[in-house]
């Protein structure tokens, strides 16, 4: 049968016309060949600058402005019937027919790329219109229907909202439900889960699915969580530097991939299992031609000078699976693979289960507990933020009473969807906002009492690594002055600064050479360490992390990752790590803290809540992630609405989205009770065993 | 509903800083240098003239009683008496006020809608030729004096060509035309006046054009700007690699789009057309506001100056309310 | 495709085009301004006794106005008085705009409502209305007119930068520095300030131009500089009663050059708003 769509060597080069670098180029797609079927989903990873989107984007006739294609991307208007047609030949008339019905590009951020002045139903109905030729009567009716299957609640309401009005995973449901308005032969779906708390982007890549299985669509899933597409994909294609290194059947490519890219790529994404992440050095090359060499070559462990000089032609694996190597690997990841028995003889050196969990798990790998009583650096008292809106009259809860203690030498993991509070925490711990109700203790001083100089100096106590790596810096300032400003702020001489952030870029494993550029001349990675330096240079009591890997890719978040770990041994200060992965945190923290809607629901010895998570919130989370190991191998625990629909009224606040909920829950609040070694905010933990076995819980 | 209260909570909002106004104007047109009196008296009045002249005015009265009884009048619409023709504020004010207004909506009008056909225009052919050139022209336009370039106008319109009639009047006295609003154009409608109406645009013409050609260079940068910012937008994107269709695009997904931010500048402009009309006036011997306000400030003719400022005042918060209001009609995000 | 033709480059040329045209305008009219008494041999005010309103050609190029002054003297002179003013007043109005709206944006709270209220009723008036109100008020001169200019422009600058100030608080950075302990006067002069300026550099020269019709037009009623001193506003109101006699040489000349000035100006501040616009990290799309 012929493909719905098959690519034969697609390369792209951009032209840069600015007069500052004239006649530069970048190559952005070599040679790159693959075939979508239809009813099939493919997955198409790697990291950020690999040439993801390119591909996407020439499927649909929209490269960017300055850039030339050659190869050909051939489209089978009718699938089956064998005639192609080629988009990059395509005149506007063809190209028109071609967008939307042909292919539908469903893009990665929902929100911008939903017209802001016209209604969600009329932006559907557009498409009904244009593609399936329905009057508009009859369009609203099937865009109330499309609504509905994609899991939008109360469509008829929804048809006449606006972008603005609607949440983060609602826009993305509507952005399906727009590309699959086109009734298009293949759906192209651009990073749909990014952003998204992980229920809800089960819940989309499920929407996905299941346009393959019922509507014969084939799909491209553009994606960098590898563990979703090792779910949802049938077959998945990697790219590194705009080549593809190796492609073959989903599961088994991403479980035990044989190039070295796919390797490292899978090597760096953290598993809630626990197994440690490993890190590859360097970072993917912009080319500028297509490669003469392997490109990955620098990078590689394996690479000898067959590597460095020529590329690799594309060789057969496996049935269906192909790599671009000279040397692919066949022996499975260590540690990685659930399920494989080299799992276990390839010596994972935690002592972390694979296998189904036990109650009472070993330890982690950061558990030791020092006999002396620690020196508390921070402790949270029943702490209450309120933003108030502007104008007056209610305004936002954001932490609800939370309590959190850390003590030098050790870390504190702190978890949780978006919009739980998580960064109005990390906020409250440095000062930059003030508990309505509730006290801040950060080195034995009350922060919330004191203000100006004094505040200032105490401020210097803690210190806070950020999300944005880059946006944290101010653009007009190098990097040597950012991370000497705690020091230039203590007053420090500048003859003393030099050589103490000397010290701290040691540390990040920089050399000197990055201290005269801006931000813009950093990569995110550089830039990160440039931000960690920064909070380490004073010698704080206390270093918050916010999210430091979240806009990171998979291979730097790794690298990142690392760098934290290896400060974890250090006893003079303490550390909270904020994520909203779980995985990340699992690395290398001592404790953990589940906080939901500004309260926290458990918390206790990482290794302990991962194992045997008290409170259905956190056994819901660890079942909700996707893993390429064995992921939370407890009974699986399901929420029932996404956090945006849920609200915090009276009782637990919970009971809105918990599948054990019962009245009692409704009517009373919860407290913290301690159950075993850690503690959870759930009257009913101690019948959770006899539940789970039950009903009533999801799958 | 919501509207109404935005509107009204903006109309309350008007009050302390038109309140503002008129005690600031109040003081400093009678601290600063120049007497109306000696001005409308002559350098040969007697001192006893000038008390009496004073005292005519109320302006023997201490600077608190004064304001008071400005305040009382302005309660009752009464904005006091022309020193300098002795009439009455408020019906002299009537009077002026219409033809400028048509002068400055009109070409507000014909601006706006040429920003918009162009700039959008303009946008989608970006860098082309046709696109700078617009541009260019645009800006030049921008730069030219208004004052300048009515005078231009007049030495190509009037005195060359001989097309347009002399700068003095505004609209043929032989057609009789009866007022009604003051705006001519608007009178010779109401009143079905045929001849009067062609002579009005004749007359208007000249000035008009002044007005539009020195306003059009800012909205249509905008509209081009805003509409250039869709075109590249994501959501432009996600629509036509949805394969809607050119019109659909256009009218859905990119006019209104374009226009939303229109409406705040446009207010601008209006006012910055309200101080050119006091050139422009001046150059086509419009017997407008303008005129009227200069004049009254240039003899400080206490009253009128009060009097103008405080329409100019309430007036340019009105035209920035109701621009307020077609903006959140336009684009949904906004709320009022 | 959505985004037209050859992307960014195409304006980035443009750009520069106008930048470099509207620096060349405005050389050349420093340049009229330096050099005018070498260009022209009558005085800027001296009378020909020979005669007045003298159409162009002979002694006078540009023959002379109804004083019997030189036109094409007067024209190169006044550059100076004009260039001079505006660019005085506008520096002033950046200094005193801007460092207002940087303290009341960064510090918000009291300061920034009464700042911003002051604003709101300066702002009730069209900007030339309220110059024509001060200037009548103040009375001409040169420093008056300065002033003058400076005090209706300084508003436009205040919010620019308070606006900017407002959102570069927000950002991530600014809170980085506060937590390394940094004082509110190091985080205003280190981080806010050099990064609340941008809009400014744009927006001063077209500023500039609009500034000098301002000038031009308060002069054009009377309101400017003294009677003799050459100013083109005041030439063009001198020469307008010989527009309807169909005498153009006093009045369209003098309105040629301040139309070219203020044209320098306005290509130089919309060269550089549009490489504002495509600079940065040119186009995008590169995989993802």
């Amino acid at each position: 049968m012929t493909p719905l769509l098959s690519i034969e060597n697609l390369s792209v080069v951009i032209h840069r016309s600015d007069p500052g670098d004239s006649g530069r180029q970048i190559a952005a797609l070599s040679n790159v060949s693959l075939d979508v079927n239809a009813g099939e989903v493919v997955g198409l990873v790697g990291e950020s600058g690999g040439g993801k989107s390119m591909v996407a984007r020439s499927i649909v006739g929209l490269l960017p402005p300055g850039s030339r294609a050659t190869g050909r991307v051939l489209f089978a208007a009718r699938p089956g019937a064998g005639e192609q047609v080629d988009v990059l030949t395509m005149d506007r008339a063809a190209l028109a027919g071609h967008r939307g019905r042909g292919a539908a590009l469903c893009f990665q951020n929902p929100r911008g790329a939903l017209s802001p002045t016209r209604t969600a139903g009329r932006q559907l109905t557009d498409r009904l219109t244009t593609h399936q030729g329905m009057a508009l009567g009859r369009a609203r009716e099937a865009a109330r229907e499309l609504f509905e299957q994609v899991g939008i609640r109360d469509p008829g309401r929804r048809l006449d909202a606006y972008p603005h009005e609607l949440s983060g995973g609602m826009a993305q449901r509507v952005m399906i439900s727009l590309a699959t308005g086109c009734a298009p032969g293949l759906l192209i779906a651009d990073e749909p889960t990014t952003g998204l708390d992980v229920t809800l982007a089960r819940e989309i890549l499920r929407q996905l699915r299941h346009a393959a299985d019922t509507d014969r669509r084939g799909v491209l899933l553009i994606s960098h969580d590898l563990a979703s597409v090792a779910e949802v994909c049938d077959r998945v294609v990697v790219l590194y530097a705009g080549a593809v290194v190796e492609t073959g059947p989903a599961g088994r490519v991403l479980r035990t991939p044989a190039h070295p890219y796919t390797r490292t790529l899978v090597a760096s994404v953290p598993q809630v299992d626990g197994h440690p992440v490993v890190a590859t050095p360097g970072g993917m090359p912009l080319l500028a031609r297509a490669p003469t060499a392997c490109p990955f070559a620098p990078r590689c462990g394996h690479a000898d000078d067959t590597c460095r000089t020529q590329h690799p032609a594309t060789t057969e694996w496996g049935a269906g699976w192909q790599v671009a190597c000279y040397h692919p690997q066949a022996e499975n990841l260590a540690g990685n693979l659930a399920g494989s028995p080299a799992t276990q003889a390839g010596g994972a050196r935690t002592a972390t289960q694979a296998g189904p969990a036990g109650p009472r798990p070993p330890a982690g790998p950061a558990a030791p507990v020092p006999a002396a009583v620690p020196r508390t650096v921070l402790s949270v008292e029943d702490a209450h933020v309120v933003y108030r809106s502007r104008f007056g009259g209610g305004g936002h809860h954001a932490l609800r009473g939370v309590s959190l203690q850390v003590a030098a030498g050790e870390t504190v993991g702190v978890v949780g969807e978006s919009g739980c509070g998580k960064s109005t925490l990390a906020r409250l711990v440095l000062g930059l906002v003030r508990p309505a109700a509730g006290r801040v203790t950060l080195a034995g001083h009350d922060l919330s009492r004191i203000r100006g100089r004094r505040l200032r100096r105490l401020r210097i106590r803690a210190q806070l690594v950020f999300q944005d790596p880059i946006g944290s810096l101010s653009p007009r300032r190098t990097a040597a002055d950012a991370i000497a400003e705690p020091l230039r702020a203590q007053g420090v001489p500048a003859a003393e600064r030099a050589g103490r952030v000397a010290a701290a870029l040691a540390r990040m494993g920089l050399d000197e050479s990055i201290l005269p550029r801006r931000p813009h001349e950093l990569s995110g990675g550089q830039a990160q360490r440039v931000g960690i330096a920064r909070a380490l240079v004073g010698g704080p009591d206390l270093v918050v992390f916010d999210e430091p890997t979240s806009a990171l890719d998979v291979t730097v978040q790794a690298q990142i990752l690392q760098v934290v770990a290896e400060l974890t041994g250090d006893e003079s200060r303490g550390r909270v790590f904020i994520s909203h992965d779980l995985a990340t945190v699992r690395g290398f923290c001592d404790r953990v803290v589940v906080l939901y809607l500004g309260r926290v629901v458990e918390e206790g010895p990482v290794a302990e809540v991962f194992s045997n998570p008290r409170h259905p919130y956190t056994r819901a989370l660890l079942s909700s992630v996707p893993s390429l190991g064995a992921g939370f191998a407890g009974p699986r625990l399901e929420l029932v609405r996404d956090l945006e629909e849920a609200d915090a009224a009276t009782g637990c606040p919970l009971a809105a989205r918990c599948p054990l909920v019962t009245d009692r829950c409704r009517a009373e609040p919860q407290e913290l009770v301690g159950y075993g070694a850690s503690r959870a905010a759930c009257w009913r933990v101690p019948e959770m065993p006899e539940l789970l076995r039950g009903g009533g819980a999801g799958a | 509903m919501r509207l109404l209260r935005f509107v009204a909570r903006r109309l309350l909002l008007l009050v302390p800083v038109l309140l503002g106004v008129v005690v600031v104007t109040f003081l400093l047109v009678r601290v600063l240098p120049g007497d109306p009196i000696r001005t409308i008296l002559g350098p040969n009045a007697t001192e006893a003239d000038a008390a009496a002249a004073r005292a005519r005015y109320g302006l023997d009265q201490p600077l608190w009683r004064q304001f008071v009884d400005y305040l009382r009048g302005l309660g009752t619409g009464d904005l006091g008496r022309s020193i300098q023709s002795g009439g009455s504020v408020t019906s002299e004010l009537a009077l002026r006020v219409g033809p400028t207004l048509e002068l400055v909506v009109l070409a507000l009008a014909v601006a706006l809608v040429v920003a918009t056909v162009l700039g959008i225009w303009s946008a989608r052919r970006a860098h082309r030729i046709g696109d700078h050139s617009i541009r260019v022209l645009a800006l030049a336009g921008n730069s030219l004096p208004d004052f300048w370039l009515g005078l231009v106008l007049i030495l190509v319109g009037y005195s060359v060509l001989g097309w347009f009639p002399a700068p003095s009047g505004r609209v043929d006295p032989d057609t009789h035309l009866t007022p009604v609003t003051g705006a001519d154009l608007l009178d010779a409608v109401l009143t079905g006046n045929g001849p009067a109406f062609g002579s009005a645009l004749g007359y208007l013409a000249l000035p008009v054009a002044t007005l539009s050609i020195v306003i059009v260079a800012p909205l249509l940068r905008s509209v081009r700007a805003s509409a250039l910012e869709v075109l590249r937008s994501e959501a432009y994107t996600a629509a036509a690699a949805h394969g809607l269709p050119d019109r659909l695009l256009r009218r859905g997904y990119l006019v209104r789009a374009a226009l939303s931010r229109l409406p705040a500048l446009a207010a601008l402009v209006f006012g910055f057309g309200i101080g050119s009309t006091v050139l422009v006036e001046y150059v086509f011997s419009w017997q407008g506001f303008g005129q009227w306000a200069l004049r009254g400030l240039l003899f400080r003719d206490y009253p009128v100056v009060q009097a103008s400022v405080l329409v100019i005042a309430a007036g340019y918060v009105l035209v920035f309310l109701v621009a307020d209001v077609v903006h959140a009609m336009l684009d949904p995000r906004v709320r009022i | 495709m959505a985004a037209p033709g050859p992307g960014a480059g195409g304006g980035r040329r443009f750009a520069t085009g106008l930048i470099v045209s509207g620096s060349v305008v405005l050389a050349l009219a420093v340049l009229a301004a330096a050099l005018a008494p070498l260009l022209s041999q009558w005085g800027p005010t001296e009378i020909d006794p020979a005669g007045t309103l003298a159409p162009p050609g002979g002694d006078h190029l540009l023959g002379t106005d109804v004083n019997g002054m030189d036109v094409w003297s007067r024209v190169l002179h006044a550059a100076r008085v004009d260039l001079g003013i505006v660019v005085a007043a506008v520096a002033l109005a950046v200094l005193f705009g801007s460092a207002l709206g940087l303290v009341a944006g960064y510090l918000g709270g009291w300061l920034d409502d009464l700042l911003m209220r002051l604003l709101d009723i300066f702002q009730a008036f069209p900007m030339f209305i309220m110059a024509l109100v001060v200037a009548a008020l103040l009375g001409g001169g040169t420093i008056n007119l300065v002033i003058v200019i400076a005090l209706v422009n300084a508003p436009a600058y205040a919010r620019l930068v308070r606006a900017e100030a407002r959102s570069v608080r927000e950002l991530p950075f600014v809170e980085a520095s506060v937590t390394s302990g940094s004082g509110t006067l190091a985080v205003l002069w280190r981080h806010v300030l050099p990064n609340s300026l941008t809009p400014v550099r744009v927006i001063a020269p077209l500023n500039c131009g609009w500034a000098m019709l301002t000038l031009a037009g308060l002069s054009f009623l009377g309101l400017g500089v003294p009677v003799p001193t050459a100013e083109w506003g005041a030439m063009i109101s001198l020469g307008a009663s010989d527009v309807v006699a169909g005498r153009w040489w006093t009045s369209v000349p003098p309105g040629l050059f301040l139309l070219a000035s203020v044209l320098g100006f306005s290509l130089l501040g919309e060269g550089l708003q549009e490489r504002a616009a495509t600079g940065g990290p040119a186009s995008s799309g590169v995989g993802r």
